[in-house]
C-alpha cells in the first residue's frame, strides 16, 4: 500500500496533469504564483516541474543582506564602558540603545526575510527556510540578537535542500540555538537540560523513545558548548567529560557523540520524513508510508533533496487527500496572495504585520514547538483577521493594522486581473478564481454572491468590471473558507 | 460596520441576521449548529430565556488565567523556614526576610503584595502540592493533560471546560459559552459541540467589508452566502464554514457587551491585566458566557529566573487584584471565581543558569469573593523527592472536580471520567 503511494504520479487521462495540479505544486513546493507562472509548471510537464523547483541553484540567487555594523559596534562601546567603571546612567543609557537598535534590527531582518519570500525566484528554498525555522525552532524573545537570528536564517537557506545530519550538528552549534535553549550556560557540575531535550522531543526522535536520565546525560554532553558573540566556542573547562550512558551506550560522549548516536536510532529516521510529509502533503500519513521513507532516508545518508523529491512527485502528493486540504498558514496565505495578485514593492512591512496578527510571527514564534498546523490556525478570532486580509488586498486597510504599518503599501493593481473581454459576471469572476482559487468549482450559491459583488445576479449578466467592483470581488473571495486552503 | 454604511431604515443589521439563518435553518438536514444559533439569536439578551434549572446556578462565571510554561511553585509559595530550600537555591532562594508571611513557615513571594492583600480578605486560596500521577515535564504533553484531564493518555479529543459544555448546561449552546482572549482557542475549551470563541480585542474581532455599491443589510447576506454551513462539505471545509460563522454571529454581541461597560478601576499596564479588564468589561456587558480563559506566557525560567519570575508574578498578582475591584465595582464579584494554574513546577535545586528545569508538583490559586481563602494542602515536603522533583498529595483534578460541581453545577464524575475528591475551597 505504501509503496503504490510513494510510487511517481503517472498523468492518465482520467487524471491529468493539467493547470489544477501545477498549481498545487507551485503553492505546495513554493508559495503559488500567477497563472503565467503556473502555465509554466503546466508546459513543463510533472517531471520539469518538480526539477524546476528542486534544481533551484540553477537560477542565480538574490543578494542582498542586512548590516549589523552599527549594532556590533554598540556592544563593543557597552564592553568598553564597563571594562571603564563607566557610571551607572552611561551605561544604562547604552543599553536602552542597545534594545531600541536590537529591535529595530530585528525588524529590518523580519522585512529582508519576507521581501524575500514575496520576490524570490527559488520559492522552494525560501519554503525549505520558513520549514526549518518551524522546526528547529528559535526566536525573539528568547533571542535578542538580530544577527544571531539572521545567521540562524542563512543556515537554513544554506542547507535547505542538505544534509539533515549535519544540519542537526550545525544548529546544534548555532549561536541563536545556543541561546534560545539555554545551552550556552550549560555548565559542568551545573547541566542544564533544556537543549538536550528539545532536540530529541521535537527536532529528532518525539516523546517515547528515550528516558529522562537520556536526556540528563545527553544535557552533560553538550555542556562547553557556548559561542562568543556569533562564532560557536568549546568552553574546554566547562565541558564535563566524564563517562555518560545514552541510549544504551557508555562513553566519554560529547554532543557530537550524542548527535551519532541519535541519528543510529530507528525513531530518528522516521521523524524528518513524518515532519515534511505533513508540510508538503497531508497531515495524515500511514506508518507504513513513514517507515518506507524512513528506510530510504537512512539509506540516502540523510540527504533531504531526494526525500523532498519522492514527496513532491508522487502518487499521494496529488491524490484526493492531498489536493485542497492543507490550510495555509498565515505566511502561505500572505505570501501567496500577494505573488498572485502581483506583490507591490514596500508590501513587506504590512504582510509581516497581517501574518503576525494572524498567529505566525517571523522569527517569533509562539514556543519551541513551532507553529499550529492545520485547523489549528483557524479560530473565531483569526478566520476575521484572515477575511479582513482581504481589504488590505483590495483597499489598503485592515482592522489592527496601524498607518506607521501600512506606510508605502499599495493595494492590489486590479488593472490585468482580469481581462478586457471578460464581458459578464461569470467570466469576470472565473478569471479572479483562476487566479485566486486555480481548480476549484463553486457552488452556484456561493458563486452568486460573487456575481452580486461585480453588478450581476447570473453568470450570463453583463457587467462592467470596474476596480472598484473588481476589488469587492477580491475582498469577497478573501473571505470564503475555500480561500484558507490549498 | 464598516466605515459610512448605515443601517437599512426598515431592518435591523441583527433581524437580517436571524432572518437569513433561519432561511438557512428550515431544512430537515440544517446543520444543528445553525438551528441552535437562530434560536439564539431570537432571544440574545433575554436572560429569561436561559433560565436555570432550580437549583442549578446560571449567573457563576469561571476564569481560568493560564500560566504557560511552568510556574516554579517553590519561589511561589515559600517555605522559607526550611534549611533544605536555601540549600538546594543558593542564587535563587528568596531570602526569609523578603517573603511576605502567611503562616510560621511558609510566605508569598514579594512580588505578590496585591495578591496579599486578596489573601487578607478572604478572596484568595493556594492549592498546594498539586500534580498527578507519572507527570510528564514535557510542556505539551503535560498541558495537553491539564487541559484534557486525562493523565493516562486515553484519547481524548475534548477538554475539559468542553466536556462540560457538552454536558448541555444552560446557555451552553451558545456560541459565546466560552471566551479565551487570544489568538487560539485552548484545547480545555474544545467540545464536540465546536462552542466557544477567541478573540484578541474587540476592534479587530469584526468582519469590515468596503464593497463598492453594496449596502451593509446585503453584506450580511453576502457573508451568509458564501460561510453558512451545507450538508456533505468536507470536514475542513465544514470546520471553517461554521467558526467563520460562529465568529460573524458573536462579533457584534461581543462589541455590544464591551461597548456597555462604564469603567472606572485602573489596570496596569500589562498583558494578563488588558485580557481581566476585557473579560471585565463582558461580564459587565451581560455577555451569556460560563468561563472565560486568559494566558500568561513566559514561565519557563530556565535561565536567570530571578527577574523574569519576579515581574510574572507581579503581573499576575496586580492584574488580578484590579480585576477583582472592577468586580466589586460592576457589583459582579459575586458571580466570578478565578483559578490560576501552571502545567507543572520547577525542580527543587537550581541549574547552573540561575535557573531551574521542569518538575512536578505545585501550587494553583484560586481567587474570588465566593471563595473560602486560606492554604489548603500540605506545602510538598523537600525531603521527601522523586527524583528531585516535589511529591504531588492533590490531583489537579480535584480542584476541578469541586469547581464542576460546587461552581458550575456540572455533574464531575461524567466530565472528568471518574470521581474525585473535593477540596474545600468553595
Amino acid at each position: 500500500m505504501a509503496e503504490a503511494a510513494l510510487r511517481k504520479f503517472r498523468p492518465t487521462a482520467a487524471n491529468p496533469w493539467d493547470y489544477a495540479k501545477a498549481a498545487h505544486l507551485l503553492h505546495r513546493a513554493g508559495f503559488g504564483g500567477p497563472p503565467e507562472e503556473i502555465e509554466r509548471l503546466v508546459a513543463l510537464g510533472p517531471d520539469g516541474a518538480v526539477n524546476a523547483l528542486l534544481n533551484y541553484e540553477q537560477v542565480p540567487e538574490e543578494g542582498g543582506a542586512v548590516d549589523f555594523s552599527e549594532l556590533r559596534q554598540l556592544f563593543a562601546d557597552a564592553l568598553a564602558l564597563r571594562q571603564a567603571g563607566a557610571d551607572e546612567n552611561a551605561r544604562r543609557a547604552l543599553q536602552n540603545r542597545i534594545n531600541r537598535t536590537q529591535l529595530e534590527k530585528l525588524q529590518e531582518v523580519r522585512e529582508w526575510w519576507m521581501s524575500r519570500l514575496l520576490t524570490t525566484r527559488r520559492p522552494l528554498q525560501e519554503k525549505m527556510v520558513l520549514f526549518w525555522h518551524g522546526l528547529l525552532v528559535s526566536g525573539f524573545p528568547d533571542v535578542r540578537n538580530p544577527e544571531f537570528l539572521f545567521i540562524q536564517n542563512a543556515l537554513y537557506r544554506r542547507q535547505a535542500l542538505g544534509n539533515f545530519k549535519q544540519l542537526i550538528l550545525e544548529i546544534s552549534r548555532d549561536p541563536a540555538m545556543l541561546t534560545y535553549l539555554d545551552n550556552n550556560s550549560n555548565r559542568k557540575g551545573r547541566p542544564n537540560e533544556n537543549y538536550a531535550r528539545e532536540l530529541l522531543e521535537l527536532f529528532t526522535m518525539g516523546i517515547g523513545n528515550y528516558t529522562e536520565q537520556d536526556i540528563k546525560e545527553a544535557a552533560r554532553a553538550f555542556t562547553g558548548w557556548t559561542h562568543r558573540y556569533a562564532d560557536f566556542y568549546f568552553d574546554r573547562a566547562q565541558h564535563d567529560d566524564g563517562a555518560k550512558t545514552f541510549l544504551g551506550r557508555t562513553g566519554n560522549f560529547d554532543g557530537g557523540d550524542i548527535i551519532t548516536i541519535i541519528f543510529e536510532q530507528p525513531a530518528t529516521a522516521r521523524w524528518l520524513p513524518r515532519k515534511l510529509f505533513e508540510f508538503f502533503v497531508h497531515l495524515r500519513p500511514e506508518e507504513s508510508l513513514i517507515a518506507d521513507l524512513g528506510a530510504a532516508f537512512r539509506r540516502g545518508n540523510w540527504e533531504v533533496k531526494p526525500l523532498v523529491r519522492t514527496l513532491l512527485e508522487s502518487e499521494v502528493f496529488y491524490s484526493p487527500a492531498a489536493l485542497r486540504t492543507q490550510v495555509k498558514s498565515p505566511v502561505q496565505l500572505v505570501v501567496g496572495t500577494a505573488r498572485a495578485l502581483g506583490a507591490p514593492p514596500g508590501a513587506a512591512r504590512a504582510l509581516l504585520a497581517a501574518a503576525d496578527q494572524m498567529g505566525q510571527a517571523l522569527l517569533a514564534p509562539p514556543n519551541v514547538g513551532g507553529w499550529p498546523r492545520g485547523e489549528s490556525w483557524i479560530t473565531t478570532a483569526t478566520i476575521l483577521d484572515r477575511y479582513n486580509f482581504g481589504g488590505l488586498m483590495s483597499t489598503g486597510r485592515m482592522p489592527g493594522l496601524r498607518r506607521p504599518v501600512l506606510q508605502g503599501f499599495a493595494p492590489a493593481n486590479v488593472a490585468g486581473l482580469v481581462p478586457a473581454t471578460a464581458g459578464t459576471a461569470g467570466e469576470v469572476i472565473d478569471a479572479l478564481l483562476r487566479r485566486l482559487l486555480p481548480g476549484v468549482t463553486l457552488e452556484q450559491k456561493r458563486a452568486f454572491a460573487l456575481w452580486r459583488a461585480v453588478g450581476g445576479n447570473r453568470a450570463a449578466d453583463p457587467v462592467q468590471a470596474t476596480p472598484p467592483r473588481v476589488r469587492s470581488a477580491l475582498h469577497l473571495i478573501m473571505s470564503m473558507p475555500e480561500f484558507q486552503l490549498t | 460596520m464598516s466605515p459610512g454604511a448605515t443601517r437599512n431604515a426598515g431592518m435591523t443589521r441583527r433581524e437580517f441576521v436571524r432572518k437569513g439563518l433561519t432561511i438557512v435553518a428550515v431544512g430537515a438536514t440544517a446543520p444543528a449548529f445553525l438551528t441552535r444559533t437562530a434560536l439564539a439569536l431570537n432571544n440574545p439578551w433575554d436572560t429569561a430565556q436561559v433560565q436555570s434549572q432550580p437549583g442549578v446556578p446560571d449567573e457563576h462565571i469561571l476564569v481560568v488565567i493560564q500560566m504557560g510554561g511552568g510556574n516554579d511553585g517553590l519561589n511561589t509559595v515559600v517555605p522559607f523556614s526550611d534549611e533544605a530550600y536555601y540549600r538546594a537555591r543558593p542564587t535563587l532562594a528568596v531570602p526569609a526576610k523578603d517573603v511576605i508571611r502567611v503562616t510560621d513557615s511558609l510566605g508569598l513571594h514579594p512580588a505578590l503584595g496585591k495578591a496579599k492583600d486578596l489573601y487578607d480578605k478572604g478572596a484568595m486560596a493556594v492549592i498546594q502540592g498539586v500534580g498527578y500521577p507519572n507527570p510528564s515535564r514535557s510542556h505539551f504533553k503535560s498541558m495537553e493533560i491539564w487541559h484534557t484531564a486525562d493523565p493516562e493518555g486515553r484519547v481524548v479529543r475534548y477538554g475539559w471546560i468542553g466536556r462540560y459544555f457538552d454536558s448541555k448546561c444552560p446557555v451552553c449552546e451558545q456560541p459565546t459559552v466560552g471566551v479565551n482572549v487570544g489568538p487560539a482557542l485552548p484545547l480545555a475549551m474544545k467540545a464536540e459541540s465546536g462552542q466557544g470563541i477567541t478573540l484578541e480585542a474587540p476592534e479587530t474581532f469584526q468582519w469590515m467589508p468596503s464593497l463598492d455599491g453594496i449596502g451593509e443589510k446585503e453584506q450580511v447576506e453576502l457573508f451568509r452566502l458564501l460561510n453558512a454551513p451545507a450538508p456533505n462539505e468536507p470536514g475542513t471545509i465544514d470546520f471553517l464554514r461554521h467558526t467563520a460563522m460562529n465568529a460573524y454571529v458573536s462579533a457584534e454581541r461581543v462589541r455590544e457587551a464591551v461597548g456597555r461597560y462604564k469603567g472606572g478601576t485602573t489596570y496596569p499596564n500589562s498583558r494578563l491585566a488588558y485580557q481581566l479588564r476585557l473579560i471585565a468589561q463582558m461580564i459587565a456587558g451581560s455577555l451569556p458566557t460560563k468561563v472565560y480563559y486568559a494566558n500568561m506566557t513566559g514561565f519557563d525560567t530556565h535561565a536567570a529566573q530571578r527577574g523574569v519570575h519576579e515581574a510574572l508574578l507581579r503581573e499576575l498578582a496586580e492584574g488580578m487584584e484590579a480585576f477583582y475591584r472592577d468586580l466589586e465595582a460592576q457589583r459582579n464579584a459575586d458571580r466570578v471565581v478565578v483559578l490560576a494554574f501552571s502545567e507543572f513546577g520547577r525542580r527543587v535545586a537550581e541549574n547552573g543558569s540561575a535557573g531551574t528545569d521542569h518538575g512536578t508538583a505545585a501550587p494553583m490559586f484560586l481567587f474570588g469573593r465566593p471563595i473560602k481563602g486560606g492554604l489548603y494542602g500540605q506545602h510538598p515536603s523537600l525531603g521527601d523527592l522523586v527524583d528531585g522533583d516535589l511529591r504531588h498529595a492533590i490531583d489537579f483534578r480535584s480542584v476541578y472536580a469541586t469547581i464542576l460541581e460546587k461552581w458550575l453545577g456540572a455533574d464531575p464524575a461524567k466530565i472528568l471520567g471518574a470521581p474525585f475528591d473535593r477540596v474545600p475551597f468553595i
